[in-house]
């Protein structure tokens, strides 16, 4: 089984992100690998384990992403693509999606396998929309995979009522929760190993692609401004006797915010 | 004149509010209303949709359809936006929604933008409004192309009072069923748990409830109040409670009236998932928990303290 896994650089969420004049203020920001993109290595990384399968990943633009790559490698991942261009800047989903139809198309993959967001834009899109441009099936915010044969794997979705058993045929698209797994931490040796291997980065040219053909030239949405987010403000704080403030804090519950 | 399409969200039969929720603004940008409805046996549901404010109801109604699979569903979708020709599609924070939204964009070649909180219409030109990283940001998002499906965050648009629609149904012909990816079985939450993103009042649990015992008590609270019981992902990851309790941007994301957090100390990814809530209580022993910093409410407390108390006040004055 050939396995295609997605990782994207983000910008890490449990720093201070200052919004100046509609724009994020880069100062300051620092730069990890998307939460729900751990997890899909290590599901591939653990089908490769378990079932012998061989895994790629690729990430799309953020600059230079050798650490986080090598990273991967570490943890168990044979090898890396990444695609850098100046015209992908401001790619969105669908732009993402296209470019990930071409690199799938160049490897005859079995299984990808992508997080189910990106903690950057929280969009959600990207897994699906390939899946879909591809004719794939797909199953989104997967808990749990089992490989039942060379062409068909069982996964567990976590839906509406409850969680779904579907059964995929391969090849398939699957996108995945953070709790599928936990993420392993590299061992050292790992690392200094990962430093000697390759990572083949590549423009749209080089994949045979074009910034037109993908669509970076008529984006169907663009951001048009960051805005700060309307924070609440914290309210009353009660301090002291434990049966007074919290008979005072039950009054104003019903009495000021009337919810009982 | 834009034409929007809702897609009922409905659950063990019942059509949920955010149906009504989203019907409502769109009439309040003056647009043209229809809602689509996929399940099985769920003809008896047309006047319910009717009520919530469609003015034209499409139908997919077929035992093929009784369980959940994206594919099937967007076909429905598709159909129906087809036939009403609507150039907005949207669907309620559900975790249905977010898997149909983006094979509902990419078939139709739509725009698709997830966790909207607000959109505004300037002649054809459509803008959205959504948080981004985290909920860290807002994000003020124009769409250039003149159809946009969308998924509304829970809590974002209002019910209008009295809204109501006009009955003219459309059935769907059922979709092919999904032969590369079968659903085989819904294994159900614990039955008789009231659902978190239904629910009026939420009551969280995290850390300082320490083990079972704690939970239990708190517990009690929420089951007194009929409330939906989550937690924060400390207990998850503890083993204490199912994954399809957490709340937070990685798990469920809730607005209830009445959210009250016990020992949750409000994580960046918990307070995403719970600051769209109308009223925040929280109760923490550490003065300078980040969750103060939210809570319209805060007690300075020991849960195993204040939970007995806070029971005790609560009854007495709901009697």
């Amino acid at each position: 089984m050939k396995i295609l896994t997605t990782v994207k650089k983000v910008v890490d969420v449990e720093l201070t992100i200052h919004v100046k004049d509609g724009a994020i203020v880069e100062d300051g920001l620092q730069y990890v690998i998307n939460a729900w993109d751990e997890n899909a290595v290590e599901t591939a990384v653990q089908l490769k384990e378990n079932s012998g399968a061989e895994t790629t990943l690729v990430s799309i633009g953020g600059g230079d992403n050798t650490d986080m790559i090598r990273r991967c490698y570490a943890m168990g991942i044979e090898n890396g693509i990444h695609i850098e261009d100046p015209a992908l800047a401001a790619a969105d989903s669908f732009v993402y999606a296209k470019v990930l139809q071409k690199v799938y198309e160049k490897g005859d993959y079995d299984l990808v396998i992508t997080g189910k967001q990106a903690q950057d834009t929280d969009n959600g899109q990207t897994g699906i929309i390939l899946a879909e441009y591809l004719g794939l099936p797909c199953v989104s915010n997967v808990i749990a995979i089992e490989v039942l044969d060379d062409q068909h794997i069982k996964v567990s979705r976590s839906g509406d009522a409850g969680t779904e058993i579907v059964e995929l045929e391969l090849p398939a698209v699957v996108t995945v929760d953070v709790s599928i797994n936990e993420p392993r931490l590299p061992a050292m040796r790992g690392i200094m190993m990962a430093k000697k291997k390759k990572i083949d980065v590549m423009d749209l040219a080089a994949l045979g692609t074009s910034p037109d053909e993908v669509g970076c030239a008529t984006p169907k949405s663009e951001i048009a401004e960051f805005l700060k987010s309307d924070t609440r403000q914290g309210g009353q704080k009660f301090e002291g006797n434990a049966a007074e403030i919290t008979a005072q804090v039950v009054d104003l519950l019903a009495n000021e915010a009337k919810v009982f | 004149m834009a034409k929007v399409l809702v897609i009922a969200e409905i659950k063990q039969g019942v059509i949920k509010s955010s149906t009504t929720e989203l019907l409502s603004k769109a009439k309040a940008i003056g647009a043209e209303t229809a809602v689509v409805a996929i399940g099985s046996n769920i003809e008896s549901l047309i006047p319910g949709l009717v009520s919530a404010g469609s003015d034209t109801q499409y139908v997919a109604d077929d035992p093929g359809l009784e369980l959940f699979s994206a594919g099937p569903y967007a076909s429905c979708v598709v159909d129906a936006a087809k036939q009403f020709g609507a150039n907005l599609i949207w669907f309620g924070f559900s975790e249905s929604g977010k898997a149909v939204a983006p094979r509902v964009a990419a078939q139709l070649d739509a725009a698709c933008a997830t966790e909207i909180t607000d959109v505004t219409l300037h002649g054809d030109q459509i803008e959205v409004t959504r948080p981004a990283i985290t909920n860290k940001v807002m994000q003020r998002v124009k769409v250039n192309i003149e159809e946009l499906v969308a998924v509304v965050r829970a809590g974002a648009f209002e019910a209008t009072e009295g809204i109501t629609g006009t009955e003219n149904v459309i059935k769907l012909s059922p979709p092919a069923p999904d032969l590369k990816a079968v659903i085989k079985e819904l294994v159900s939450d614990a039955s008789g748990d009231i659902d978190l993103a239904d629910a009026d009042i939420v009551i969280s649990v995290g850390r300082g409830a320490k083990d079972q015992a704690g939970i239990d008590l708190v517990k009690e609270l929420a089951n007194d109040l009929k409330a939906g019981f989550g937690s924060s992902r400390a207990m998850v990851d503890g083993g204490f409670m199912p994954h399809g309790k957490q709340v937070g941007q990685t798990g469920k994301i809730v607005a209830p009236n009445l959210y009250m957090a016990f020992g949750i100390s409000g994580a960046i990814q918990h307070l995403a998932g719970m600051n769209g809530s109308k009223v925040i209580l929280a109760v923490n022993k550490d003065p300078e928990a980040p969750i103060f910093n939210v809570a319209d409410y805060g007690i300075v407390g020991d849960l195993f303290e204040v939970v007995p108390i806070l029971r005790e006040e609560i009854k007495k004055i709901r009697t």
